[in-house]
């Protein structure tokens, strides 16, 4: 027994050994007073949407020359505000996450820390919880949507003007996650840049209940083909709709990237966030020692709204240079994508409008969002609160 | 001399802190029967196992007629032409004896009518009865193993190693298997036949050779050995074969067992019509090839199986009441106030809990005495050490688990803790089997000082010439029927025989 | 005599005589030790990486700062909590793969009480009750399985299994019932103002008071299985049920309250991971917790002292893994191969600790 307690003491001595040598190697190469950043994302580069902000958060920190750390398949828990913390512990002066259910954990890290930046995509909470480190970030997703849309509605208009079917079966079919504001506010910037363009346009919304299931996505797309719809969009993660359309030979606008490697036959187009700017922004704001937005909304002006390139085989005669065009007068102002004068609610025109912008459990309307004529999403926090149900829109179901 | 055709040399297996053989030498010679005889745990079955492929030897080397081998597997000892006949037979339930016969053989192309022809014409050569298409399930334990037998012969065994072949034998069946085994000595054939009873090997072997403990003890002719004289090589001391028996005096019924009826799990039924009764001061045996229901009548009695009919009485001493245990659990049982001791048959897997010390086996029975939720582990030790310094256990120490034990300790143990609790009932059911001569007699001497306190002891053996020595009476059982009692004081061997196998022949007509 | 040709094994398989405890531990680090080597191969194949400092970052990542100490404690005091909740059952010999749900049940009782409860009893009232449901939540989760097997003798292991997809279908439906905001599926932090139904920090440590709950009940559990009446009848059910009912023990009666316990146990688990650390609950809050403790369990022998460092090397090894994963950008699973390798090592090293190779010497030729 004696010999045995030697050797568990000296193993344990080694170990010690071992560990204040690990202690000792980190705490070299810390002179500049760097920028450090650590992000946290929900799963790993095998999801296309953390795939999305991985691929920016490295080309921002290496284009800035900052150190980083990244902490990938970090559940919606305590886990998030684990490493959160701990990447706070190791020094990051910025920590960001990219799941929306990682906020409250944000915030409780946010909490504990207050000289770091606590970052957070998706999140709704920044602008209520006073915080002066904790910032919440969207981009105006549904401007990229409506030039999607726009897209849409030539290739509606060729179709029409080909004999393929009548103008007034012009139906477009989305692929809907949830009934969240974030959803609304996409379909509904979606069909609106293609009425804009096809003045008979109409739109069936089919929800899934997930932000990925290849299944039910293609199911949801093949419905709606069956449904008569001419032409399908999404906003759901997967492959399942884009490759139900390829099949069913039905143009097709996708998100998140470009489809047409997998769907060259009726991929037209795609719009995506670049968090890219974003990152950029926060990084200088910190080596700058200036405030980051508390709620900050990239927009197609700076970069954090692109379109991938327009695939000429399925698209109609000239779109890249339409949307260029449309694009311009975003940027210019002088077209809204929600302006109040384009759409109807139960017939009427809508003058005045209180959205939930506070994040509360029962969507308690609080803030007046109708200004001059148009909708002001993404203005009095990023995350998207555009859930009207506008005329010329039928959900197939609401369940989720 | 002639070259023999196996020579072991130095042979050396050993187990953990266990050495089953110890530099074991062995001749065996063409058309020669050798008895390897030795007590239980003398290592014999491991000998023979690394013969025929199943273990390998740590040291030591094999010569099949002059030439050294290794055998590594079954398939090499086959090569060989070595063929063994296990214990526990190794055959295929559902299949019938040419299907088993066949199983295995790969020699081309199958051709069932040749091998049906060429079975019919190895079981007339050596004389054995049996019909080729019964199934295995149908067979009697006589008939499976000759269907082993004709197997190993078959694939081309001409040394035929046999473990323990007449422990499930009824005399006559014994008797037939020798006239087998005459034959195929004539034939050439070389044969090994594992026992521990002295008059099978003086009847049937030409050579013996005896192992006591691991080691080789020695061989001797058999025309110049008699019972004695092996025993001493088996146990190296003269031994009185004599059991002390006392007469029972003041016995009165204690336990009446009237028309029991038992279904086993399968609905099939294993006791029919079951009467008896165990007296108090006398030990009562039980009789029977095992399987006929000996095991299901003592758990019946026990409360561990239900019977279907009929009616197990106690008349409890203290109060002088009857009590019906039909129907009653166990603990029901006990809580009536009967003390019914039961020494079970299979000890580690319902007496004790192998993986357990001694003292927490020895709880088992008095773990629930006392207040309160925990344990008292006071007494169960003091009572651990009475029994290992009364009987003689050995073990290092209390906190040992029992498992680790050789077996006569493990029944030491598990005998010492069911007298400890004073029975007025005690059954146990083959106490002695796989135990030495020494520990067989610690055993025998304790079932006997019970029944001198006045016990009724039910004692269910397999040797007959121990139940002779031992009981008082001799309950014979058969195919789940009581076919006789006879009095252990007047009764001969050949007649307990008879009622032993009269429900396989007689149909079951029992006329106790 | 002339030596035939033959195919001598190189290598049998023997089984050992018991060693001494000192042995076997030696056996036990040695395989670690192995472990690290062939670990060390692979890194370098697969990736190029120094092992050593893989190594070095594997220990920073454990326990490099105060604050992973306390991460790391607090995560082995939850898997420990887990693993002692299935050690009754499986001391019984009785296959609970259900704990992952009934962890999840304890945890959905102690979320219904915060929510539903939090703002109208006040803590000293609330946070015994949440035990007392949660408790109950569990046990009753166990409790159906535990029926099935004694009265029907269903496959035990099917059925909890099958009981844990039950559990998280019904919590992802709670969670959605409940969601903050409505429909978004997530609970989010519950009462994160008023922290009513949150388990207190003690010495401002927000997760000591899991670490000495725990650090409690593996002595209770101890004490329950080694000393109590009720652990000697698990035991002896667990070894041998033929042996359990010759003695008169209910079996069934057995089999039933050890599940409570086991389901009780785990109830715990969940409230020390709702009310005590995530104050949420989502389907995946007993994070495969259910399953590694099996793991713990059993290289612990079913002993619950043990079980603190086999916990502890468990936890060690995933947070190290993790740290991997981050600093050396190297994917999640890489870190699981690792771990991986280093439980088969340990798992095998029981298998020399009972048996020996004995390689066979080279004979001169007779």
């Amino acid at each position: 027994m004696k010999k045995f307690l030697k050797v568990m003491a000296i193993v344990l001595v080694v170990a010690m050994l071992g560990m204040f040598a690990a202690c000792g190697n980190g705490d070299g190469g810390n002179e500049k007073a760097k920028v450090k950043v650590g992000f946290i994302f929900l799963h790993d580069e095998n999801s296309t949407y953390d795939l999305n902000f991985l691929n920016g958060a490295k080309a921002a920190c290496d284009k800035l020359g900052v150190e980083y750390v990244i902490k990938t398949n970090i559940d919606e828990s305590n886990d998030c505000y684990e490493a959160a913390a701990d990447l706070a512990d190791q020094g990051c002066n910025i920590v960001f996450a990219d799941s929306f259910g990682h906020e409250d954990f944000m915030i409780q890290a946010a909490k504990e820390y207050p000289d770091v930046q606590f970052c957070h995509a998706t999140g709704t909470k920044a602008h209520t919880e006073g915080l002066a480190n904790y910032h919440n970030a969207f981009a105006s997703i549904y401007e990229g949507r409506y030039l999607a849309g726009v897209a849409a509605g030539l290739k509606l208009n060729e179709m029409i003007e080909a004999g393929q079917f009548k103008a007034e079966d012009a139906k477009i079919g989305y692929v809907g996650a949830y009934t969240y504001a974030e959803v609304i506010s996409g379909y509904t910037s979606f069909f609106l840049g293609a009425r804009s363009i096809c003045p008979t346009a109409t739109m069936e919304v089919q929800f899934t209940g997930s932000w990925y299931d290849e299944t039910a996505e293609k199911e949801a797309a093949t419905l709606l083909i069956n449904d008569g719809c001419k032409l399908i969009s999404q906003h759901a993660d997967s492959m399942g709709a884009p490759t139900a359309c390829e099949t069913a030979g039905v143009p097709d606008v996708s998100y998140n990237g470009s489809t047409a490697t997998q769907c060259p036959n009726t991929f037209i187009v795609s719009s995506r966030i670049n968090w890219e700017p974003y990152f950029e922004y926060i990084i200088n704001c910190v080596a700058d020692e200036k405030a980051i937005d508390t709620d900050w909304t990239g927009t197609i002006a700076t970069g954090s709204v692109v379109l991938t390139e327009v695939n000429e085989k399925a698209a109609a005669k000239d779109t890249q240079a339409k949307i260029d065009e449309v694009k311009a007068q975003i940027e210019a102002g002088t077209v809204k994508v929600f302006d109040t004068s384009k759409f109807t609610v139960k017939g009427e025109t809508l003058s005045s409008y209180m959205a939930d912008v506070d994040s509360d459990a029962d969507y308690t309307p609080d803030t007046e969002v109708i200004k001059d004529g148009a909708f002001l999403e993404s203005n009095f926090r990023s995350a998207p609160y555009f859930d009207l149900r506008i005329d010329g829109i039928t959900l197939l179901n609401e369940k989720y | 001399m002639a070259v023999p055709a196996i020579e072991l040399k130095g042979i050396t297996k050993t187990f953990g802190h266990v050495v089953a053989n110890e530099n074991v030498d062995l001749v065996v010679n063409r058309g020669e029967i050798l008895s390897i005889l030795g007590e239980n745990g003398s290592g014999k079955t491991t000998l023979m196992n690394m013969i025929s492929g199943i273990y390998y030897p740590d040291e030591g080397h094999i010569f099949i007629d002059g030439k050294e081998v290794t055998i590594s597997s079954p398939k090499d000892a086959l090569d060989l032409k070595i063929g063994m006949i296990h214990q526990h037979f190794k055959l295929v339930d559902v299949f019938n004896a040419t299907q088993n016969i066949v199983l295995g053989i790969n020699e081309g192309k199958f051709d069932i009518k040749a091998s049906t022809a060429k079975i019919k014409e190895t079981c007339e050569k050596y004389g054995f009865e049996i019909d080729m298409n019964k199934k295995i399930y149908e067979m009697s334990v006589s008939e499976k193993q000759t269907v082993e037998i004709v197997k190993a012969i078959y694939k081309g065994a001409d040394i035929l190693i046999l473990d323990e072949p007449t422990a499930v034998l009824t005399p006559q069946e014994t008797q037939k298997l020798f006239n087998v085994l005459r034959k195929m000595r004539e034939d050439g054939k070389s044969i090994i036949i594992i026992t521990h009873k002295l008059h099978e090997v003086l009847e049937i072997s030409d050579r013996v050779s005896v192992l006591r403990k691991g080691k080789y003890i020695g061989t001797i002719n058999t025309a110049d050995a008699d019972e004695a004289i092996l025993t001493e090589m088996m146990v190296g001391e003269k031994i009185n074969l004599d059991i002390e028996r006392s007469t029972p005096h003041d016995s009165v019924d204690r336990l009446v067992v009237k028309g029991v009826d038992l279904y086993n799990k399968e609905g099939v039924q294993v006791l029919h019509d079951i009467s008896f009764t165990a007296k108090s001061g006398e030990i009562l045996g039980i009789a029977g090839i095992s399987g006929s229901g000996q095991r299901e009548l003592l758990e019946a009695i026990a409360g561990l199986q239900k019977i279907s009919g009929g009616e197990i009485l106690y008349n409890n001493p203290k109060t002088e009441k009857v009590e019906d245990l039909k129907d009653k659990t166990p603990l029901q049982i006990r809580n009536l106030g009967v003390r019914l001791s039961f020494v079970p048959e299979d000890r580690l897997g319902m007496g004790l809990v192998g993986n357990m010390d001694i003292v927490d086996n020895m709880m088992l029975r008095s773990y629930r005495k006392g207040k309160g939720v925990f344990l008292e582990r006071k007494k169960p030790k003091q009572l651990a050490d009475k029994i290992i310094e009364d009987l003689q256990v050995v073990t290092p120490d209390t906190k040992t688990p029992v498992r680790r034990l050789s077996g006569g300790n493990v029944q030491k143990v598990l005998v010492g803790r069911e007298i400890a609790s004073s029975p007025t009932v005690l059954m146990a059911a083959y106490p002695v089997r796989g135990l030495d001569i020494n520990s067989s007699y610690t055993i025998y001497n304790l079932l006997n000082e019970q029944k001198e306190k006045g016990v009724a002891v039910i004692f269910v053996g397999e040797d007959l010439d121990v139940l002779i020595d031992l009981c008082d009476r001799i309950l014979v059982i058969c195919g789940g029927r009581v076919t006789g009692i006879v009095n252990g004081r007047e009764a001969k061997k050949e007649e307990i025989g008879l009622l032993m196998t009269k429900g396989y022949k007689a149909g079951g007509e029992a006329d106790a | 005599m002339r030596k035939e040709k033959t195919r001598e094994p190189l290598i049998h398989i023997a089984k050992r005589d018991v060693l001494p405890t000192w042995q076997s531990w030696l056996i036990r680090i040695g395989s670690i030790a192995a472990a690290l080597i062939f670990c060390a191969v692979i890194i370098v194949l697969l990736t190029g990486e120094n092992p050593i400092s893989i190594y070095a970052t594997m220990i920073k990542g454990a326990i490099g700062t105060s604050r992973r100490v306390w991460s790391m404690l607090q995560n082995v005091a939850m898997l420990l909590c887990v693993s002692l909740a299935v050690t009754p059952a499986f001391k019984m010999k009785f296959w609970n793969i259900g704990a992952e749900g009934q962890v999840l049940i304890g945890g959905l009782a102690t979320t219904a009480c915060m929510i539903l409860l939090g703002n109208s009893l006040p803590t000293y009232l609330l946070i015994p009750l949440i035990f007392v449901a949660s408790m109950l939540a569990g046990a009753v989760w166990a409790l159906i399985p535990a029926v099935f097997k004694a009265i029907w003798n269903t496959n035990e292991t099917l059925f909890t299994l099958m009981m844990n997809y039950i559990a998280i279908q019904i919590v992802s439906y709670f969670a959605y019932v409940w969601s903050v905001p409505k429909g978004s599926g997530a609970i989010g932090v519950i009462n994160g103002t008023t922290h009513n139904g949150w388990l207190p920090d003690i010495f401002g440590q927000k997760y000591l008071i899991n670490i000495l709950i725990v650090a409690l009940l593996t002595v209770l559990v101890y004490i329950y299985l080694k000393y109590s009446k009720h652990g000697y009848e698990i035991s002896v059910v667990g070894e041998s049920e033929n042996t359990a009912k010759y003695i008169g023990i209910n079996v069934k009666k057995v089999i039933i309250r050890t599940m409570l316990v086991s389901g009780a146990l785990c109830g715990v688990a969940g409230v020390l991971l709702v009310s005590g650390t995530d104050h949420t609950l989502t389907k995946d809050t007993a994070a495969g917790r259910g399953f590694t403790a099996i793991i713990v369990s059993w290289l612990a022998k079913f002993n619950p002292i043990y079980m603190v460092l086999t916990s502890l090397l468990i936890v060690f090894l995933q947070k190290g893994a993790v740290e991997i994963a981050s600093v050396f950008e190297l994917n999640d699973s890489f870190s699981d191969i690792i771990t991986g390798i280093i439980i088969f090592f340990i798992i095998g090293s029981e298998f020399f600790i009972n048996y020996k190779i004995k390689f066979n010497k080279k004979e001169e030729n007779a």
